[in-house]
């Protein structure tokens, strides 16, 4: 496999040091790969995939319809860095973070080093992240920056550069994390014999720092953490992050302060926040007193701080920091705070702001990148050698009116490794990110980090938003390697029971509509095989009855268009099912439903075990080609498939979740939605059909009570026996009266003021649905009036639509509304 | 002069409130030539928190939080100020206005650092082209700074109509300079924007401005305004206060409140509700002219 590799000529290659010459910390990780064998390689890769798969690692891209849940890429060979080389990565890292956390002191402090001439003033006063509101609040331990991450290079001559910094809330250690155990479950013997560090440490630290800084509760303090929402780019990290070190995942619109405090809304009331680690950036974290135009943050949050009651990591401002035109002024810098030279050097940088560096950027256009000084990530960085004339002078106009506001930076020839590509190695262009985090008195480096690789070898951008790849990174050790248990020093499991037990409102209003959700995707899915499958029978090519009375209540169901109620070809009725099936776009498809049904998943993961996700991650209904050219064969094939699945996931939901309040909403859900369905699928079918012999029989099958209809009744179906056994029966979990039961002893078990009889409204409100459904008269209910509607029945149904939209609408404003929050 | 100054907000909220957090810069600040002698907010209903800081700025910043359903909200904020009229420099006096630009300009600043806050973009004030080329025609070769801003005041006066339908606070400043209407928060905006673009250190202030009736009338409660100018930074001199709106230098009919960058730094009340419906505001202030000696609160 090696000998087929070739790296490229005057690019330093992380593998190769010449044509033919491994590296030598290479030798033991080749000569394991060579033993594999390509074919065995390969698998491994498709596993690797499919790990990732179930686990549902995902990576949005913004701007791309398709960009929603883009599977992650991580490629089969890790970096390899050896020991000796990481010693000096991470002394380098550690001082960096140290002197980024002092320059943040000085800037939110005493501002020493615009006054000594250390920084140019614009650098602070310019900078549209210096956020002044910030300034002189106090930070606990004067930590500013709790995680602190840098981009390393290495250009053609072997030497690491750090080419950028994120302080605002650096994202990817997430990602670095998942890369390592889809890895070592795919190469555990490679992984084991290389001796590669451990993640878990780094951590633990960050945690245990975290929980450290509690002002408050410090016995069991609460950390939460705070993301933008599901549509942000790392959402998944976000979520993935918050169960691994135990924190809550929240949104702003679940936070609150009150008192100068912040808390958490949950279902049982305010619950106190003492630490937030923050992905939301700084200035959107609270509309008061920063950016008024946020949704994302908390009004009042920086009183809290300013008051001392809560601690946020990164520290609000801390974001000024990321700029490139520091990068300028860091060896100066680090002398002055540190008394040290600089060990690991940024890429070479130049702040326009000053004249010599100025003309210098001018004049070497073609050699360096211009960027916007303060970093600003609307701005795309300016490759002069690529730029026309008039382009080249419409910029250096910009940078000579507003010169600081640009830098110029080295372009960096990328180092390259191999990556695992049509089956064979080959070299890519990679950035290392590496993390920092601090700890009570120092700061700790991850031993590894995130490499990203870019998609060709022409192409030197990096970037997970432009379509790169990922590596798991393996730093090296020369001795065996402990392997630190997630356990903390305490022995508790890292998992902490808290985010479970608590649960925010937005969390319990979204697993509410889950539970609707899933339950209609199954209604909608057993109502449309019931019709496939009477035309793909051989009794359906002639028009069955029962096809045509289906085709009615479909149509007063809504699902079918009025014309169906005239006369239509077979072949018209396949067109519109499998529109029915796959059209995304159509009003109450099942690909519609299944796309809430994902969207809902996904925010609150969270709340499911890893099983229980892979299964809803499966779910699937997507045409591989235009729906009116799908055989009804593989439609058929496709529902019987996703009700089996759909079936496994209620079936986790039984058996696995915890009965909380979170599978209470969930179950809410459920039973409302499938009360709901009965209700109006027996208005479509039973009150209207003259002949309602032929809609009998599909609508015990809709209900998945065929079966026990014929074990029990032996006779032909009947309507009284079939109201009896879908209205009445309360063993039947397909019935009525089962639905109803559920929902009286879950609203019995909901937080609530109950009235002075010891009910709530929703109790209230249920025990009237039953008794109105107990007592009904099947006699009475059976009789046809004229025409051939059956009006007693039809009523009695019409009062418990009513009555379970009344019953939804209480629950949410009950439980879930949202007061909004509006700036004046 | 000792004047007597009342400033009442009213928020009316067509849906109950059950949260709201405020923020309040309404105390007129200590100057030279300004003493605040008495100063007192009172909140309808009644905040749970009330806390009082300095802003990056210095202005006094009061951060409030009223719980509980409410339908109505009233800060009423009184306050004894004592304004002497302090003479600005003579005009030729003032150094060239490029010695100032070249000063604010320096990486290091000196006497000037406090003034670095007001030279570069705003959140409301972002520089374009035109600001620069309509400024220029003040800003000639070596004239003296304070000459050429009372000629910029002049024709801005001149220029720009006062025109209270034609923007809102949220109108930007580039649909100013084209419609050329607006009122005194757009002109004193506008011009710093003029002076930034030449290289001024220049602030947004803040205040009162005591107003005459019309000729013959008494004065009606309720009838004055917020008033907003502008502050430029001139060395040696300090920081001097000129009010495109009225086209003058102030003297001791102007009362400061706060200042800084823009109105966004500096706006009198600032909320965040917790509730779904709509609100209106409403906002009265009286600045009257006290006899000298003449004690306690309104």
């Amino acid at each position: 496999m090696f000998a087929g590799y070739s790296a490229l000529p005057e690019i330093y290659d992380e593998m190769a040091a010449m044509p033919g010459a491994l590296r030598p910390h290479w030798s033991k990780f080749v000569a394991l790969l060579e033993r594999l064998g390509r074919e065995e390689v390969t698998l491994r890769w498709e596993n690797a995939r499919r790990i990732i798969r179930e686990h549902g690692v995902t990576y949005n891209v913004y701007g791309d319809p398709q960009g929603m849940d883009r599977p992650w890429e991580l490629d089969l060979v890790p970096l390899l860095i050896p020991p000796a080389e990481w010693a000096q990565i991470e002394a380098g890292l550690a001082q960096r973070a140290r002197l980024f956390n002092l320059i943040l002191a000085d800037l939110y402090g005493p501002q020493r080093l615009v006054r000594q001439g250390d920084l140019p003033a614009a650098l602070v006063y310019a900078n549209p992240n210096f956020l002044r509101p910030c300034h002189g609040v106090p930070v606990p331990e004067d930590i500013y920056l709790h995680l602190h991450a840098a981009d390393v290079a290495r250009s053609s001559d072997g030497q690491k550069w750090v080419i950028s910094d994120r302080t605002q809330a650096p994202s990817g250690a997430g990602y670095a994390l998942e890369n390592r155990i889809v890895l070592s479950r795919i190469l555990p013997d490679e992984f084991r014999d290389c001796q590669v560090q451990r993640l878990a440490s780094f951590f633990r630290i960050q945690r245990d720092t975290l929980l450290g800084l509690a002002p408050n509760n410090r016995h069991n303090p609460s950390v939460v953490l705070l993301t933008p929402g599901p549509y942000n780019e790392t959402y998944f990290e976000h979520d993935y992050l918050a169960r691994y070190l135990g924190f809550t995942l929240v949104e702003g619109g679940d936070l609150t302060v009150r008192d100068r405090k912040v808390f958490i809304k949950t279902l049982e009331g305010l619950r106190p926040v003492d630490v937030i680690l923050r992905r939301v950036d700084d200035s959107f974290c609270d509309p008061l007193e920063l950016r008024g135009d946020s949704f994302l943050g908390v009004a009042g949050l920086l009183e809290a701080v300013r008051a001392g009651n809560v601690t946020i990591a990164n520290a609000l401002g801390s974001g000024v920091i990321e700029s490139p035109a520091f990068l300028a002024f860091l060896p100066g810098l680090c002398r002055r705070l540190l008394g040290e030279e600089l060990k690991l050097p940024s890429v070479a940088t130049w702040w326009c702001g000053q004249p010599k560096e100025r003309e210098y950027v001018i004049e070497h256009l073609d050699e360096i990148v211009v960027k916007h000084a303060f970093g600003s990530r609307a701005h795309e960085p300016y490759f002069g050698a690529k730029m026309g004339e008039k382009e080249r002078a419409k910029l250096v106009a910009a940078i000579r009116a507003r010169p600081h506001e640009f830098v110029g930076q080295e372009k960096v020839a990328l180092s390259t490794a191999p990556v695992w590509q049509n089956n064979k190695l080959e070299p890519r262009p990679l950035v290392l990110r590496t993390y920092v985090t601090a700890t009570r008195d120092s700061f700790a480096v991850m031993p590894g980090g995130l490499t990203r690789v870019s998609t060709s070898v022409l192409d030197p951008i990096v970037s997970m938003q432009s379509g790169g790849g990922s590596k798991d990174t393996w730093v090296l050790s020369d001795g065996p390697v402990n392997a630190v248990s997630l356990l903390s020093a305490s022995g508790q499991p890292i998992r902490s029971g808290r985010s479970s037990a608590e649960l925010p409102s937005r969390v319990a209003d979204n697993l509410f509509w889950l539970g609707r959700y899933t339950e209609r995707l199954e209604d909608t899915l057993r109502l449309l095989r019931c019709v496939v499958v009477r035309m793909t029978d051989e009794s359906g090519a002639d028009g069955a009855p029962e096809l045509n009375a289906l085709a009615q209540v479909l149509v007063r169901l809504d699902l079918l268009p009025e014309r169906f109620k005239e006369r239509f070809s077979l072949k018209e009725l396949e067109h519109e099912i499998l529109l029915l099936i796959y059209k995304q776009d159509r009003v109450g498809s099942a690909r519609q439903i299944l796309g809430r049904v994902r969207g809902l998943a996904s925010i609150v993961r969270d709340r499911f075990s890893a099983d229980t996700w892979s299964i809803l991650n499966k779910l699937n209904i997507d045409a591989r080609s235009r729906p009116r050219r799908i055989p009804l064969a593989d439609a058929l094939g496709l529902l019987n498939a996703v009700i089996v699945d759909l079936s496994a996931f209620s079936g986790m939901e039984m058996e696995n979740m915890t009965r909380g309040l979170g599978w209470r909403f969930l179950d809410f859900g459920r039973r409302l939605e499938r009360a709901t369905h009965l209700v109006k699928l027996f208005r479509a079918s039973l009150c209207h059909e003259a002949k309602i012999g032929s809609v009998l029989e599909p609508v015990l099958e809709i209900l998945d009570s065929l079966m026990t209809y014929r074990r029990r009744y032996f006779a032909g179906v009947q309507l009284p026996s079939v109201l009896e056994l879908l209205l009445l029966d309360e063993g039947n979990p397909r019935s009525l009266a089962f639905q109803f039961k559920a929902l009286k002893e879950h609203a019995a078990n909901l937080p609530g003021e109950a009235d002075t009889a010891g009910e709530t409204d929703e109790e209230r409100r249920i025990a009237a649905l039953f008794a109105l459904l107990r007592d009904a008269d099947i006699g009475a209910l059976t009789q046809m009036a004229g025409a051939g509607t059956n009006e007693s029945l039809n009523s009695l149904l019409a009062d418990f639509v009513v009555e379970l939209g009344m019953l939804s609408n209480q629950l949410t404003h009950r439980y879930f509304t949202h007061t909004v929050a509006s700036v004046s | 002069m000792i004047y007597g100054i009342t400033h009442t907000t009213t928020y009316e909220y067509s849906d109950p409130v059950s949260l709201s957090h405020h923020l309040l810069r309404l105390q007129p600040r200590e100057l030279a030539g300004q003493q605040c002698l008495e100063h007192d907010i009172a909140i309808q209903p009644r905040p749970g928190v009330t806390r009082s800081h300095a802003d990056y700025f210095g202005n006094q910043m009061i951060f409030v939080t009223v719980e509980g359903a409410h339908r109505q909200l009233v800060a009423t904020s009184r306050s004894r100020v004592r304004v002497e009229a302090i003479a600005p420099p003579e005009p030729e006096d003032t150094p060239a206005w490029e010695a100032v630009r070249e000063l604010c300009r320096r990486e290091t600043p000196g006497e000037d650092l406090e003034a670095r806050d007001f030279v570069y973009d705003s959140p409301l004030i972002k520089e374009q082209p035109e600001f620069g080329a309509y400024a220029a025609a003040s800003f000639t070769p070596g004239v003296p700074l304070l000459t050429a801003v009372l000629d910029l005041t002049n024709r801005i006066h001149k220029d720009f109509k006062f025109d209270p339908k034609a923007t809102t606070i949220a109108t930007p400043l580039e649909q100013v300079m084209k419609s050329r209407r607006g009122v005194c928060q757009d002109f004193a905006q506008l011009e710093i924007a003029f002076l930034r673009a030449m290289g001024i250190p220049a602030r947004y202030v803040s205040g009162y401005l005591e107003t005459d009736p019309p000729p013959g009338k008494t004065r009606l409660a309720g009838a004055d305004a917020s008033h907003a100018w502008v502050s430029f930074f001139c060395p040696g001199a300090g920081w001097i206060d000129v009010d495109p709106t009225n086209n003058l230098l102030p003297s001791n009919r102007h009362i400061t409140v706060a200042w800084g960058r823009d109105y966004s730094d500096v706006s009198p009340i600032r909320g965040v509700i917790l509730g779904s419906g709509e609100h209106t505001l409403k906002v009265a202030v009286d600045v009257i002219p006290l006899p000298e000696g003449k004690f306690g609160l309104l």
